[in-house]
């Protein structure tokens, strides 16, 4: 099975897997009997993608990660190619307002996903190809190559993916050891791309003062918070008890998706929402330990650009539902329900993995 | 040389996560615990559909506890639209039981509400209708407790009382007037949904229990109503008068112990009426030309200021008196004659009056007017109350002072004549009227508020008012007011006859006529007014109709308010076609045979031979032609 090595990790994972797999059982119980007349459609099918991402990440992980670094711009171009391609309408498929889909099958798989890993390790063999990174010109290639990755993915469109990709990469570069100050400049140049990014779509200009009062709005772009607060307050310390909430009962729409965590507090309450966080603190902490013991840094860089992609989205949707943030649409890795992203997500564990199992 | 990855950045990232994590659970133990009160509130009332269910209102009772409003329980239609399956069917159904529109109820049982009452057609259904429908037991119908106002004796104390709407609130009258005292807080039955409007059993169902509204406790004496009532609808039917309307009031402290207003209506069935009839409470609504009877106000001035002398001072009544070039005539053709003051009053002299504004002056007068009260509202604690009409100080010369001191020219309430009359006999006190006694608590009947009487000041001295009464007492014993002489109850009054306005002047043959009684004079107890306004067919004249009405009243008020005859009244005078009285002697013990009268006839009950009993009792004065009852007994009587 598993390396010695990687079993703790592996455990935190199949835990947070099947909480997921229960939590969709509960959120979605109600609207999947509604849409499919099955209500167990929902969790049929993430179990199924547990099993396919659990063997993926079993086999990813003991890849030789070392040959990925070496093909990564092939990897890294495919997936701007696949990224460009997913935009022609007939080739990608829409959901939601995004073009971000193809279809495999009765399945769909998002190339954003791909597109993230690929930058992780095109980053990673760059930040570790022994070049001197000081100044701000010497990430240019990062700089165009997350750009290239910001704009493709902006295009679909996929501002949640887009904001914890480009995340991941400056958590990567702060890493590096680049100057701080370039940090400071970057917030300068971010808080106008903001206000062009506001100016130019003002729904997300909606979005951010919805969540300063989300009761200012409450049909609207306060909607989606206010019944996140509704779930997540009645839900008290512990918590109204599985399968209990009503939120579900499609006063929060798609419950299964990115509010999961809303109704999961509703029925386990703060104590179980407590216990849920500790567990991603866990596998945090878990994956720094491996990105310490690196000591060839490109594949240190991928284990710290994986860590910081999987915790930044997680911090997202969790901050975003109990309306700590502005509403950004990701979902929470390993819970919500999401075939593609559980089996990728699984997947570049398995990466995490195979770094730990190659890191000397 | 390798850029490595800085140890020290790394533990920076780790605990930046740690701490971004701690915020999320910070902010979610916020919302979970200390925001959690006010959120769970909100998502209640997201998950649950309330349906009102009325509160019970109090019920109005009359200074003895006797229920004058109150509510009987009912029950009446809700429907949840989103759970009706079969709109058409339940449509159908509804409108059978219901008899109502199909198309209207299907409209209503249709709408994109979360509930929807069924108003009118599904409101306050009898229990006939409650049972047809809960028997069917119909997706999304529901039957909620509701109540409906129902006034037992129907047009009793109509215009007083007022009346509620369908939701029971309050739309006239005392109803709208202490409508926040009478309405009961209303409750609510909750029933859990989900978003697509199904119910769900995840959450209990919650009732929110309604309240009860206070009791609200009148000065009204119902006896005295219920008598006033009935005296006034004779004159209704004899007299086909307009209107009429009539007050009693305690002269003590200004209580109101009767206030009626004709035509009336039955406040349950308000609907049916005109209007005009249950919005005008006439003893505070309407404002006329008081006539005769203001001059009781005038006298009592004049005495108080001491400018006459009624028993002395004396009078030349030629028939008229000029003023501003004005011809003011005496009603008898010729005049009076030379009279005393007192005279003067008993026989209703304008011109009497005329000389008495004089002395008086336009100052001393309109101060007075003002300080008996006219002009300005009682400040009584009904709705619709009228202020009436003055004439503006700087606009009155000594004609308008003339003609108000006869009661001309200025326009007034009932309730204001009542109150300012009573302040002339009650030792000079003008009290605030006022209709509510107490605030009772709904269940245990404990006092929650008492009214006290409110004094607005003192008028006249304890001294006139003494010599007020004297006078009044004269006026019904030997003047104008002597169709209300009572054997044995001194009764003191003023009778008025006021010409009707009409477009400027004064109309043909239109008259409101009136009466204001005080009794017992000496100690006067009630105040009684009454008028009315256009009899047809009599004379219109406030003597021949209105003081026997008043007789009448005070014949029955009198025993009720435990009045103890006088041994000693002014005796009456008597024309030519009065009826005399006779005191009744002792026929108890006597056989039948005895028993004889040249002035009264006997009503004989009972078997027997011997008197046993007799009514009226010995001593009492009874009038000519008048019946005695006896009943008839074989015992001896000890």
């Amino acid at each position: 099975m598993f390396h010695y090595r990687n079993q703790r990790i592996v455990l935190i994972i199949v835990i947070l897997v099947i909480v997921g797999i229960l939590a969709i059982y509960s959120a979605s119980e109600v609207w999947a009997d509604m849409k499919y007349g099955d209500s167990l459609y929902y969790v049929k099918r993430q179990s199924l993608f547990a099993i396919v991402g659990f063997i993926g990440m079993f086999l990813v992980s003991y890849m030789d990660i070392r040959r990925v670094v070496q093909y990564r711009k092939v990897l890294f171009f495919l997936c701007v190619v696949a990224m460009v391609l997913v935009l022609i309408p007939g080739i990608g498929i829409a959901r939601n307002g995004s073009r971000s889909w193809f279809g495999i099958g009765s399945f769909l798989v998002q190339p954003s996903e791909f597109m993230k890993l690929s930058l992780i390790v095109y980053v990673a063999g760059e930040l570790g190809s022994g070049k001197r990174y000081r100044r701000l010109l010497d990430y240019w290639k990062i700089i165009i190559a997350s750009g290239v990755s910001f704009l493709l993915i902006m295009l679909q469109p996929d501002f949640g993916s887009g904001v914890v990709m480009c995340s991941a990469i400056v958590v990567m570069v702060i890493a590096s050891g680049i100057d701080m100050k370039y940090f400071v400049y970057l917030l300068v140049v971010a808080g106008i791309g903001m206000v062009f990014l506001i100016v130019s779509a003002p729904y997300r200009l909606a979005r951010i003062t919805s969540f300063l009062d989300p009761f200012s709005d409450p049909l609207g772009s306060g909607f989606q918070t206010i019944q996140a607060l509704f779930a997540i307050a009645p839900g008290g310390l512990f918590g109204l008890g599985f399968g209990e909430s009503m939120q579900k009962h499609f006063y929060l729409p798609e419950p299964q998706t990115d509010f999961i965590f809303a109704i999961l507090a509703e029925e386990m309450g703060f104590i179980g929402c407590m216990i849920l966080i500790l567990l991603f603190m866990v596998l945090l902490s878990e994956g720094m330990k491996i990105v310490r013991r690196c000591e060839n840094s490109v594949l240190g860089y991928i284990a710290i650009g994986i860590i910081a992609l999987f915790m930044i989205q997680v911090i997202i949707n969790l901050g975003v539902v109990v309306n700590l943030f502005p509403i950004t649409g990701v979902t929470l890795p390993f819970i919500s329900y999401g075939g593609s992203s559980l089996v990728l997500m699984m997947g570049s564990m398995g990466i995490l993995m195979a770094v730990s199992l190659r890191d000397h | 040389m390798y850029t490595r990855i800085k140890r020290k950045r790394l533990v920076v990232i780790e605990v930046c996560g740690y701490i971004l994590f701690g915020a999320i659970l910070g902010k979610l133990l916020y919302s979970q615990s200390f925001k959690q009160a006010e959120l769970l509130e909100g998502a209640i009332d997201l998950w649950e559909r309330s349906f009102p269910i009325a509160g019970e209102r109090g019920m109005i009772v009359d200074r003895d506890l006797e229920v004058l409003a109150m509510d009987l329980p009912s029950s009446s239609l809700m429907v949840v639209p989103s759970q009706i399956e079969n709109k058409e069917e339940t449509a159908r159904f509804l409108s059978g039981v219901l008899e109502a529109d199909y198309e209207t109820i299907l409209t209503k049982i249709s709408a994109r509400v979360s509930t929807q009452k069924l108003n009118p057609e599904g409101r306050l259904l009898d229990s006939k209708t409650q049972k047809q429908i809960s028997d069917q037991n119909l997706k999304g119908v529901y039957l909620v407790r509701d109540a409906k106002r129902y006034y037992p004796k129907y047009s009793f104390l109509s215009q007083v009382l007022g009346f509620t709407g369908i939701d029971n609130q309050g739309l006239s009258g005392l109803e709208l007037a202490y409508d926040s005292v009478l309405s009961g807080k209303s409750g609510s039955l909750n029933i859990p949904f989900d978003a697509l409007g199904n119910k769900i059993d995840l959450l209990e169902e919650s009732w929110e229990s309604s309240g009860k509204g206070n009791v609200l406790m009148l000065t009204i004496s119902a006896t005295i109503q219920e008598i006033m009532e009935r005296e006034m609808d004779n004159v209704m039917l004899e007299y086909s008068p307009k209107q009429a309307w009539a007050i009693a009031m305690d002269p003590r402290n200004g209580e109101i112990l009767a206030m009626v207003s004709k035509p009336d209506f039955d406040p349950n069935h308000y609907q049916e009426y005109d209007p005009s009839i249950y919005n005008h409470n006439l003893p505070i609504y309407n404002s006329y030309e008081p006539g005769s009877t203001f001059k009781v106000i005038t006298f009592a001035m004049a005495l108080n200021e001491r400018v006459i002398d009624m028993e002395k001072d004396t009078y030349m009544d030629r028939g008229y008196e000029m003023v501003n070039g004005a011809r003011i005539k005496s009603w008898k053709a010729g005049g009076h004659g030379l009279q005393t003051f007192l005279e003067v009053l008993q026989n209703s002299s304008n011109p009497g009056f005329v000389e008495i504004s004089r002395r008086l002056g336009t100052d001393t007068l309109y101060n007075y007017v003002m300080d008996f009260g006219f002009g300005a509202k009682t400040g009584v604690d009904l709705v619709g109350e009228s202020k009436g009409i003055m004439f503006a100080k700087e606009r009155m010369t000594a004609l308008e002072t003339a003609t108000t001191a006869f009661g001309q020219g200025i326009s007034l309430t009932a309730l204001q004549l009542v109150r300012a009359v009573s302040a002339t006999v009650n030792g000079g006190y003008l009290y605030e009227p006022y209709i509510t006694k107490a605030i009772l608590h709904p269940t245990t009947m404990d006092v929650l508020y008492e009214r006290e009487p409110t004094l607005v000041r003192q008028v006249i001295s304890e001294e006139t008012s003494q010599k007020m009464r004297y006078a009044l007492e004269h006026v019904v014993a030997l003047g104008g007011g002597k169709s209300a002489y009572m054997e044995g109850y001194k009764v003191g009054g003023k009778t008025g006859t006021a010409q009707k306005v009409k477009g400027g002047g004064y109309a043909e043959n239109a008259y409101i006529l009136s009466f204001i009684g005080v009794a017992p004079i000496d100690d006067p107890k009630i105040v009684v007014y009454i008028a009315v306004d256009e009899p047809q067919s009599t004379i219109q004249y406030g003597g021949t109709i209105v003081a026997p009405i008043a007789k009448r009243i005070l014949e029955d008020v009198l025993p009720y308010l435990q009045v103890e005859k006088a041994s000693e009244q002014v005796p009456k005078a008597y024309a030519w076609n009065d009826k005399r009285s006779y005191v009744v002697p002792s026929y108890i013990g006597k056989s039948v045979k005895e028993i004889s009268s040249k002035h009264h006839t006997f009503v004989y009950d009972g078997e027997g031979s011997r008197v046993i009993s007799q009514l009226p009792s010995a001593g009492t004065k009874l009038e000519e032609g008048m019946r005695v009852w006896l009943w008839l007994g074989e015992d001896e009587v000890e």
